[in-house]
């Protein structure tokens, strides 16, 4: 049912004054802040790679600039697909019977956007942080693997907790654990009704907590002695907002948004001890001895498992065995002997690398986690609830090495403990390899969404007029074989649909070089593994977005028409046919042909010559070297020369398309 | 922090993706593998480390080798379970099985065979479990390629194919070359010989064969594991059923020759929990419904008819000896079949219609048979009858007839609707079923209608007497109930309203209040217009007895101060309300017509009435029934001449309007005079029987012969004479002379035809309003839906008679109510208005 305009002004106007009256939160804050400018400058521009930066430097994507527009309205109004498709994904909000969510709808240039705007209609879409929050709530019935480290008992029966959700969320259990981090137990009085306990448990663990208490007791005195105690029970553990939520009333926009904000505090809560603990207490250590470090079950961090991810051998680096400073095992042993609430460091490096550091081969980092969190990834719920090795119970901890480099663990342990997941560029394809091993599907899109913005896949304006000073540096940010294989092998497909506009958009660099063949011929061998058809899915994508590169200018005139003109009529035409016609400043103001540069060994020498081949002559030439009158006729003849070099490309690989 | 980085392109992902031709050394790491596997299926998993066979599996994935890796498990669970585990089965094995799951088993006795059977299952179910057990384990470490690899390529899962495996490897696979027994035979014959063992009486190990046919749940035909291709469906129950058809067949057959209805039922009852049960704790659950319909199918689809008609212990034998429990039973097993349950219906109705006809031919008989007393008698009875206790003497024969056969039926009527609740659950079916039959045998009755309305006359008229309101009830319902299965309701009606009639006016009734709630009964149980009349009756009443007072007051206002006042009471009839000519039935003609000659002072007193009412009610006639009506009269008798003690006696005597005038003649007759017959009648002008029942009471009667008749006798001849009887003797003050009446006893033939006749007509009159009123609605209608129409109109009163209704409608024609369509295909009329 969507809501006749007046209706709609009045909800906007009821929601202004709830505002106003501090009850609602503004879902669209307005935010003049140079930050939230340029978000919006981007999004006109449909500055893909500039939006991805700022939404990960912290720009409020659902704010609103002074005109009232938010950056989601603004990419819909300006028709980029794209940069739509990752404000929505990025959490921005389009919700129908909203008046920002009916004016987004109302302003989306094509049916294209529109579509995907209601596909992300709020209502289907998920809080980001639920499925943190539903997997923390749920190891609370949870039984197997046991993960659970302390007892709480109550006079209606025993609730298995774990430690270091009960010290991140609460000052009280901080305190005392830290005090005592072997305890396993807490005895709760039963003055308290066994109820008021389930809540604030189920509070701590970020589950949702009934709105209406009368709803669950039977008298209004139950009711009451249930308050007291959730009250007492809040004072004691240090949980200021507990009380307000349950009391807040029902309404559901203003439960939703406490919730958001409950969830979000948790979240963050978490991540302060994450980075407090675990990140802290992280161990460098030879790689030789990693495996011998014995850490203590009963440590301040309450960590039951070692994961161990072994640096990459730098091959700059010497390998210079000799020097190792060898340090015996017994060192490595932490003494349970010491005082147990003192930080467990197990190896007895110091943290801060030692100035001898460039003389070690390898290091292995050992990071102090919690199955209960691991078993967010499949990979490791099938590991502890297996009979091997790894899911036994030994005296210290287990040590399990994770196949990959220590960063890209870390950012998977962040994810699974925050949610969060920021990385650069260049550690993108290998987080992206990771999370497909240990099946977290959510940090793949996301590896796959840094792969695809920041790697730039189509050039816009703003980028070849200076994006950020980066022109004068030709080299390319990503080699784009590695990201195809790598959509491929992990089957994101939104990567390979990058690489191919990314290809597309540069082919005249790629088309001759012996990798690109290669791929190719992989390409259409991964389609004949599958079934047998005659085309090529990669080169079917280049040809798309080949097309839609120059489509903008042959628009209405008809390509083929185009092609086989002469160029002299050619130009004409269109010039009398679209006399206004936008000139695109894609990098075809001036190309040089391949042709000079096939010569030129491979890749990366390649694109720095390529760039030499660039200065601006102020001769328009074709990418045969041929000088042509304007620009039309070079992009037209661009585009036949280089279909016409797939076509010889696809002879020479024997292969049909 | 991304700009800064920007710089640096993103690497080569560290760990060999380089390039696809790249070789991993999938021998090496295969060796790893299997090995790994190998000690997962020893049961050394322990030592085994997750993360390092999972790193092997996902590299080997990763690298395209997920083809080669599948297979290779898959050989490696082939070679496993063909060698190492048909092994383990085959040893299990105790020679006669393998023999005996061929042909049939021998030389070996049941308890060999049992633990044979359960040393096979035993090592069987250990492999099943290890296998699952393995192949979970297994599943976990190649998690990866069951993801990737499976859902790319369309392949089952590692697992299910594990499964696949384990039923070709070790289920269907020959133990020994050239014996075409697989390990699934030999279990299906183990499985069904515990079975048979079981349903012999023998105790069997119940979880050991659960837990095999858990295992043929969990392995399916194909690897698309739908759930219709389980093993457990497509393999063991086909045998098992067909072998528990052969065992049941042969057990119904033998239980049929030698057992009761009764235990037959029993057994069978038994057989179906057994059967049930087994499903749950030893079998599937799946198969209980189909087991069960085996089990319905030989022991009481094929057998329930020989079982309901058993000759001594059937449902024939069950229902006269009210063996509730086995009805129950009985109804339980037929419903189970049948949801119509046709045999048990059957059966039933058959009983209640043979019983029904044994009510009916016993009154039948009874009414028939001679009256053992002369009618005389029962006349003066009937007379006396409310003043003596009715027990003390036979009440007449008819009557008693009538009052039997509705015990009869209301006692077979509780009877049957008892064991209807108690056996049979209240099914409605049935209850349709019971209704028929007992509205078929009570309509066979052609006297239903009369004697239904016999039954509450007795019992309006005294057999509530003293009865508490929850008793009256019940026999109100009784009658009701009755009621309900006429189907001649308009009969029923008539009969209802002479008695009522005689009721009312005779002031017989017990209580108005029980006359009145019935007449509500009826209303309810048949409708408006069958007691309209009978409650125009009632208000007939209350209005002259208003009438009456008020003639009183007039006269009492007139100031006449006349001694010898005749007192009134008056009920003025509505003359088509009531059935006037069933007070005096015999009466015909004029005769009947003819006036009374009143004496003097009565005449005085009726045409003041008659004055009386038409200021009232101008212009209606009265009509004066002076032989329904009755009279107290004064007499005085003389001393007895013979007796010094005798004085003169003064007595009150109730008789009849008649008597009344007659006896007033004899107030002018001097003593020792007297009138002969025809003498009384040409001053009375009373109809000849009227006069010759009166005399008869008067003269003749011992108690009350205030009149002496010459010569003595019985009979009256016209030619006797009358004397005043002062020797009258009685020691009562008032004394009531009844009349022998025509009472209410049965109808003799005669009557009944009269009845009848009445009836007919005044259907007639029914019919024609109904098609009347049918096509005045219509205007144009075929003669066969005028027909049926008509009798749905009708049904609720009566069923007419087709060919009344022919006639009906032939005479509309003549008096031009309707015509003929000419060219009409069907016969079809016309209204005409």
């Amino acid at each position: 049912m969507v809501l006749k305009k007046y209706e709609l002004e009045a909800t906007l106007h009821a929601e202004k004054r709830e505002i106003s009256n501090g009850r609602l939160k503004d879902e669209n804050p307005l935010d003049v802040s140079k930050g939230f400018q340029e978000m919006c400058g981007a999004c006109r521009r449909g500055d893909l790679k500039r939006c991805q930066e700022l939404i990960t430097d912290g720009v409020n994507i659902n704010a609103r600039d002074e005109y009232d527009y938010s950056p989601l309205i603004l990419a819909s109004l300006c028709g980029h697909y794209e940069v739509v498709q990752l404000l929505l994904e990025s959490g921005a909000l389009c919700e129908r019977d909203t008046f920002q969510g009916e004016r987004c709808l109302y302003n989306a240039l094509n049916d294209r956007i529109r579509n995907l705007l209601l596909k992300y209609d709020y209502s289907k879409s998920t809080d980001p942080l639920q499925p943190l929050a539903s997997h923390i709530t749920s190891l609370l019935i949870r039984t197997h693997p046991k993960t659970s480290d302390i007892t709480l008992s109550t006079s209606g029966g025993a609730l298995n907790l774990h430690k270091f959700i009960l010290s991140a969320r609460s000052p009280y259990f901080r305190n005392k654990l830290a005090s005592t981090p072997e305890s396993n137990g807490w005895k709760l009085s039963s003055a308290i009704p066994p109820l008021a306990f389930d809540i604030v448990i189920r509070y701590l663990y970020l589950g949702e907590i009934p709105l209406d208490l009368s709803g669950i007791c039977e008298s209004d005195e139950e009711e009451k002695t249930l308050v007291a105690g959730i009250d007492k029970l809040s004072k004691q553990l240090g949980l200021e907002t507990l009380l307000d939520n349950i009391l807040g009333g029902g309404d559901r926009r203003l439960a939703r948004q406490r919730r958001t904000e409950e969830v979000t505090r948790g979240r963050d809560q978490l991540e302060e001890w994450f980075r407090e603990h675990v990140l802290k207490h992280k161990v460098v250590t030879n790689t030789r001895n990693a495996d011998d470090v014995r850490w203590d079950r009963d440590n301040a961090i309450f960590a039951d498992v070692l994961l161990r991810a072994d640096a990459d051998v730098d091959t700059d680096e010497e390998e210079l065995d000799g020097n190792i400073e060898s340090v015996g095992p017994e060192q490595k042993v932490r003494t349970t002997d010491g005082p147990l609430n003192g930080i467990p460091v197990g190896p007895v490096r110091d943290p801060s690398p030692p100035p001898e550091h460039h003389s070690y081969p390898r290091t292995s980092t050992l990071f102090p986690v919690h199955r209960a969190m691991l078993l967010r990834s499949d990979f490791f719920s099938a590991m502890f609830s297996s009979t091997f090795r790894e899911a036994q119970d030994t005296s210290h901890l287990q040590i399990i090495p994770i196949d990959c480099s220590p960063e890209v663990l870390e950012i998977v342990l962040y994810f699974i403990y925050t949610e969060k997941a920021e990385f650069p560029l260049d550690l993108a394809i290998d987080v992206l390899f990771a999370a497909d091993q240990l099946f977290l599907e959510k940090l793949k899109v996301k590896a796959a969404t840094v792969i695809s913005t920041l790697g730039n896949g189509t050039m816009t304006v703003v980028e070849s007029d200076n994006p950020r000073g980066m022109s004068n540096e030709t080299e390319p940010e990503i080699d784009i074989y590695d990201v195809i294989r790598a959509g491929w092998l992990t089957r994101v497909h939104r990567l390979e649909e990058f690489a191919a506009r990314y290809l597309a958009y540069r082919l005249e660099y790629y088309i001759d070089e012996e990798e690109f063949a290669e791929l190719i011929r992989e390409s259409a061998a991964r389609i004949k593994a599958r079934q047998e058809t005659d085309s090529i899915e990669l080169l079917d994508d280049i040809r798309y977005y080949l097309s839609e590169r120059f489509r903008l200018r042959f628009e209405d005139s008809g390509i083929d028409e185009m092609i086989d003109a002469t160029a002299g009529d050619e130009s004409d035409l269109v010039a009398a046919q679209n006399p206004d016609f936008k000139l695109p400043d894609d990098e075809g103001v001036d190309l040089k042909g391949p042709d000079d540069t096939s010569q030129e060994p491979k890749k990366p020498d390649l694109t720095s010559e390529g760039a030499n081949a660039f200065d601006f002559s102020g001769v328009l030439r074709t990418l045969d070297g041929q000088v042509t009158g304007d620009e039309f006729s070079t992009d037209a003849q661009n585009y036949r020369i280089l279909l016409g070099k797939i076509d010889t490309l696809l002879e020479r690989l024997k292969l049909d398309a | 922090m991304l700009t800064g980085r920007g710089r640096g392109k993103i690497r080569a992902p560290r760990r060999g993706l380089s390039t696809p031709g790249d070789n991993v050394d999938f021998d090496s790491m295969w060796a790893v593998l299997a090995s790994s596997l190998r000690e997962i299926h020893t049961k050394n998993a322990s030592k085994l480390s997750f993360e390092e066979l999972y790193r092997n599996a996902y590299k080997l994935v990763l690298k395209k080798k997920g083809e080669a890796l599948y297979e290779k498990v898959k050989q490696f669970e082939h070679d496993w379970l063909s060698t190492e585990v048909r092994g383990r089965i085959r040893s299990s094995l105790t020679g006669g099985l393998l023999t005996g799951a061929a042909g049939s088993i021998s030389g070996m006795t049941a308890n060999e065979r049992r633990v044979a059977g359960e040393k096979f299952m035993k090592a069987l179910k250990s492999a099943w479990e290890d296998h699952n057990l393995c192949m979970n384990m297994t599943t976990d470490v190649l998690m990866y390629m069951d993801r990737v690899y499976c859902t790319d390529n369309r392949r089952p899962s590692i697992f299910a194919a594990s499964m696949a495996l384990f039923r070709d490897c070790v289920l269907r696979s020959p133990l020994v070359a050239e014996d075409p027994t697989t390990v699934a035979m030999i279990l299906n014959s183990v499985i069904l010989d515990q079975v048979r063992m079981e349903r012999e009486g023998d105790i069997i190990d119940k979880n050991l064969i659960r837990s095999c046919a858990y295992m043929l749940e969990g392995l399916y035909e194909t690897e698309e594991e739908e759930e219709s291709t389980k093993l457990y469906l497509t393999s063991f129950e086909p045998d098992f059923l067909d072998e528990s058809r052969v065992f049941y067949k042969a057990e119904g057959a033998s239980h049929l020759r030698s057992s009761d209805a009764g235990t037959y039922c029993r057994h069978t009852r038994k057989r179906i929990s057994e059967e049930q049960d087994r499903c749950r704790s030893t079998l599937s659950p799946l198969t209980a419904p189909k087991i069960t319909s085996v089990v319905e199918d030989e022991l009481i689809k094929r057998n329930i008819r020989e079982v309901i008609d058993m000759e001594g212990s059937g449902v024939e034998h069950m229902l006269d000896n009210d063996r509730i429990g086995e009805l129950e039973l009985v109804y339980e097993l037929n419903a189970r079949v049948d949801p119509k349950k046709e045999e048990l219906r059957r059966a039933l109705q058959k009983r209640v219609v043979e019983l029904g006809s044994d009510v009916n031919n016993a009154a039948i008989n009874s009414s028939q048979a001679p009256p053992p007393q002369p009618p005389e008698v029962n006349g003066e009875t009937r007379g006396k009858g409310d003043a003596k206790p009715p027990a003390e003497r036979p009440v007449n024969q008819q009557t008693a007839a009538a009052i039997k056969w509705v015990d009869d039926v209301l006692q077979l009527k509780d009877k049957y609707d008892n064991i209807w609740i108690r056996a049979f659950g209240s099914d409605q079916g049935l209850q349709t079923a019971l209704t028929r039959s007992f509205s078929d045998f009570i309509n066979a009755f052609p006297r239903s209608s009369e004697y239904i309305s016999l039954f509450l006359d007795e019992n309006l008229k005294k057999g509530l007497k003293g009865k508490t309101e929850n008793e009256v009830d019940a026999v109100l319902e009784k009658a009701i109930t009755l009621l309900r299965y006429i189907q001649d309701k308009d009969m029923f009606e008539r009969y209802y309203k002479k008695h009522l009639c005689r009721r009312l006016l005779m002031g017989k009734s017990v209580s108005g209040d029980v006359e009145r709630q019935m007449i509500s009964r009826m209303k309810m149980e048949v409708g408006n217009h069958f007691t309209q009349k009978l409650e125009g009756m009632f208000k007939d009443m209350t209005v002259s007895e208003d009438l009456t007072s008020s003639f009183k007051d007039k006269i009492a206002k007139l100031g006449d101060p006349d001694q010898k006042r005749i007192e009134l009471a008056i009920n003025v009839l509505t003359s088509t309300m009531w059935p006037l000519e069933a007070m005096a039935p015999s009466t015909s003609g004029e005769e009947g017509r003819a006036r009374c000659i009143f004496p003097q002072a009565v005449e005085r007193v009726k045409q003041s009435f008659e004055k009386f009412y038409m200021e009232k009610h101008n212009g209606r006639v009265l009509t004066w029934q002076a032989n329904m009506g009755t009279a107290d009269v004064r007499a005085t008798f003389p001393k007895v001449p013979g007796k010094e003690s005798s004085k003169e006696r003064r007595h009150e005597l109730n008789v009849s309007t008649y008597a009344m005038v007659i006896l007033l003649l004899f107030n002018d007759l001097p003593p020792g005079e007297s009138y002969t017959f025809e003498d009384v009648q040409g001053r009375t002008n009373i109809p000849t029987n009227e006069l010759i029942r009166n005399l008869q009471s008067l003269a003749v009667a011992p108690k009350t012969r205030i009149l002496i008749k010459e010569p003595m006798s019985k009979d009256i001849k016209p030619t006797d004479q009358f004397y005043f009887n002062e020797n009258f003797h009685s020691k009562f003050l008032k004394i009531k002379v009844g009349v022998v009446s025509s009472g209410n006893k049965v109808e003799g033939t005669e009557e009944r035809k009269e009845t009848e006749k009445k009836n007919n007509d005044s259907r007639g009159g029914t019919i024609e309003a109904a098609i009347v009123r049918t096509m005045k609605q219509r205007k144009e209608l075929s003669h066969q839906q005028l027909i049926t129409e008509v009798i749905t109109q009708l049904a609720s009163r009566f069923v007419p008679d087709v060919n009344m209704v022919k006639k009906r409608i032939e005479s509309l024609i003549e008096r031009e109510y309707l015509e003929r369509v000419e060219d009409a295909e069907r016969p079809a009329y016309r209204y005409l208005a």
